[in-house]
């Protein structure tokens, strides 16, 4: 007697590539964003006169230890290279894209943040201080 | 992940569908959570920053106004002057001056002077309609023997 064997059907998971491929792409997306220094201890001033800054492509942070650092890099920077470092971002920007946001800590000392206004002064770039809008 | 059976009675069926659909869902919304959550706008107070030139600044010392700040006090031409009535005092010294040229005001703070004291005299003398120039300490070398 013979038995007729029964023909498996497999079928590559496809809706369940696309399911992984999905999520990769979610991944990658939150690794891109956590990859900043938003957990620097810095603290704003307070006044007023804040507007919405948009388009700002360099940032300087100045944290509650007096450490500087540029853009999203986890490494301090020192004075002396800031003003090189910062032209180097700005390149050949056109003046709306030549925004420095200036995140400085607000007990900071003017013997640290003068000479960084100065290095930005001194790249072409355009000074934002943030700060904290101070209600009244 | 939904992986399901390509054959089966129409109830499995109609589960492994509804699985798919959840894990859709789920992604989607892990999606749109993701995108929502940009950093809110940054807020800040441009400044317009001169190059502060020590030769420019000593030239320009006789006939611009001058803003000390320390620590807790400021002082304009030397004379100290409440943060309150600050912006008051500048706009006095700085009436019948339309060129920018002539609106300078040079800003000078001592080494310990916290930022955000800086913040609030400077934001006064913009409010009073003045041009920030900062005069910072030159760098001198000391040799020691």
């Amino acid at each position: 007697m013979k038995f007729k064997r029964r023909k498996l059907e497999i079928t590559p998971p496809y809706v369940s590539m696309a399911d992984i491929a999905f999520n990769l792409v979610l991944f990658f997306l939150i690794m891109a964003k956590t990859q900043d220094n938003s957990d620097l201890e810095w603290e704003p001033a307070k006044d007023t006169g804040a507007k919405t800054i948009q388009n700002a492509k360099v940032s300087i942070t100045v944290d509650k230890h007096g450490k500087t650092y540029l853009n999203n890099s986890r490494e301090p920077v020192g004075q002396r290279d800031l003003a090189d470092r910062v032209t180097q971002e700005l390149g050949d920007k056109p003046p709306p894209d030549r925004i420095v946001l200036l995140k400085i800590h607000k007990d900071t000392l003017a013997s640290t943040f003068q000479p960084i206004m100065e290095a930005v002064s001194q790249a072409g770039g355009e000074v934002v201080h943030v700060i904290e809008e101070e209600r009244p | 992940m939904a992986a399901g059976p390509t054959g089966g009675s129409g109830g499995a069926q109609t589960a492994w569908v509804l699985n798919l659909l959840t894990d859709l869902a789920f992604n989607l919304l892990i999606f749109f959570v993701v995108c929502a959550s940009n950093e809110p706008d940054t807020k800040g107070r441009p400044q317009q920053v001169p190059s502060a030139d020590k030769e420019k600044a000593n030239e320009q010392k006789p006939q611009n106004i001058e803003v000390t700040i320390t620590r807790t006090t400021v002082a304009v031409n030397k004379e100290e002057v409440p943060l309150a009535g600050l912006t008051a005092n500048l706009q006095g010294k700085l009436a019948g001056k339309n060129k920018p040229e002539d609106r300078i005001v040079v800003v000078k703070s001592a080494t310990d002077t916290p930022y955000s004291q800086w913040i609030l005299v400077t934001g006064r003398i913009e409010q009073a309609g003045g041009v920030i120039t900062l005069e910072l300490e030159e760098e001198k070398e000391v040799r020691v023997k």
